[in-house]
């Protein structure tokens, strides 16, 4: 995993590309735990939203889940060849399995989420 | 962890009124930081869509035409209700059975098959696993939840006169939505074929399954013993609540079962 990769405590990474967007995803240990992944739904662009917000919702054999927005702002761009090619958040969840990008209303907001090592604590707490 | 697992016995309610109060369950679990169940029944008869599956499918099935629709917030696929038990499961996130979707799953079904097996009644949980995980597999999935088949699914076999060579009939199914901070799980045993659906929709039941050699337990007894093992694995035991959820928090219900009412939810897809 990049080193620039920042995680919500929802199991969303976020990555700050050049321009000031970032990019959105959800974490491998989120994409094993939901197991076969059957249905995606992604926001429309141009969708604001705020922290903590849902802005999609993915279906697994087992259950639906929730993809929170890790930062607030506007979403300037969705992957919008990951629903009908969902093997993708398995085989590549930090590269082309990307959800969307997100324009930041404030670029320090990052800041507040998890770095690696915190994220890789989190899941270890939660895998026992 | 707690020691007790609150259980409600609620009254039969309309489909919007019972996915707000699994809703408020939630929130309950939550404040409460525990494992909280409700068993429930519909009335009116009605079929609850699962999240992702399109409302045009519903107006299409012939076998349910007329019944109300709800939408749940879970997944899977759709089922007609009126003469199953249903029961909602709702546990914070960081609960030793909310951090896996089996895990509360297996917990739930595992124990069925258990407490039929208290009245000889021959139940297993579903292992073959379904087709490769795509969205084009998805779209060919049965509409029914009852016709079709995910691991840990309950299943019985079919024990009626000159139905010896009939694969294993599904009898309980669950399905969840997982929240930032909780999971709901609800799921539904079928009891008896359900005379509101008509032709290849009416799926039989437990009691039709068993066939005429097992005597069909009363439900209240088989809910008991059910629940006993479902806490009894935490290390709790029942606490079997005075009243209904939904009545003890009929304002909230009410506010969460407006959305559930609304057509612009109901045909979201």
């Amino acid at each position: 995993m990049a080193a620039d990769l920042k995680f919500a405590k929802s199991h969303e990474w976020l990555r700050p590309e050049a321009g000031g967007l970032v990019t959105v995803g959800i974490s491998s240990y989120a994409v094993e735990a939901l197991t076969d992944l059957v249905f995606m739904q992604l926001p429309a662009v141009g969708k604001k939203v705020k922290a903590g917000e849902s802005i999609g919702e993915i279906e697994s054999v087992k259950a639906v889940s929730d993809i929170y927005a890790p930062v607030s702002g506007e979403v300037v761009e969705v992957n919008t060849a990951l629903p009908s090619h969902l093997e993708t958040l398995g085989k590549d969840p930090y590269g082309d399995g990307w959800i969307v990008r997100i324009r930041p209303d404030n670029p320090q907001e990052a800041n507040q989420l998890l770095n690696q090592a915190a994220y890789d604590a989190l899941v270890a707490g939660q895998s026992h | 962890m707690a020691n007790s697992v609150p259980v409600w016995w609620d009254e039969q309610a309309a489909g919007a009124t019972n996915m707000g109060a699994d809703e408020a369950l939630v929130a309950e679990a939550v404040a409460r930081n525990m494992l909280l169940v409700r068993l429930y029944g519909w009335q009116p008869a009605a079929v609850s869509l699962g999240a992702f599956q399109r409302i045009d499918d519903a107006r299409q099935c012939s076998g349910i035409a007329g019944l109300p629709v709800v939408r749940r917030p879970s997944g899977g696929g759709a089922i007609i209700h009126g003469s199953d038990l249903t029961y909602a499961a709702a546990v914070p996130k960081h609960h030793p059975w909310g951090s896996s979707p089996q895990r509360l799953y297996d917990a739930f079904h595992g124990a069925m098959v258990e407490a039929l097996a208290a009245w000889k009644i021959v139940a297993s949980l579903h292992s073959a696993a379904g087709p490769a995980a795509s969205a084009a597999a998805s779209d060919q999935d049965p509409f029914l939840c009852f016709d079709r088949r995910a691991v840990g699914d309950v299943v019985m076999p079919d024990r009626r006169v000159g139905r010896e060579q009939a694969p294993p009939a599904k009898v309980m199914g669950s399905a969840q939505r997982r929240l930032e901070g909780a999971v709901l799980q609800h799921g539904s045993l079928l009891l008896t074929a359900n005379a509101a659906a008509r032709g290849s929709a009416q799926h039989p039941g437990m009691a039709e399954l068993a066939g005429d050699a097992v005597e069909i337990p009363a439900i209240k007894d088989l809910v008991r013993r059910w629940l006993e093992l479902v806490a009894a694995s935490l290390g709790a035991h029942v606490a079997v609540q005075t009243g209904s959820f939904a009545g003890s928090a009929r304002s909230e219900v009410d506010r969460l079962a407006e959305r559930f009412g609304q057509v612009r939810w109901t045909a979201r897809r």
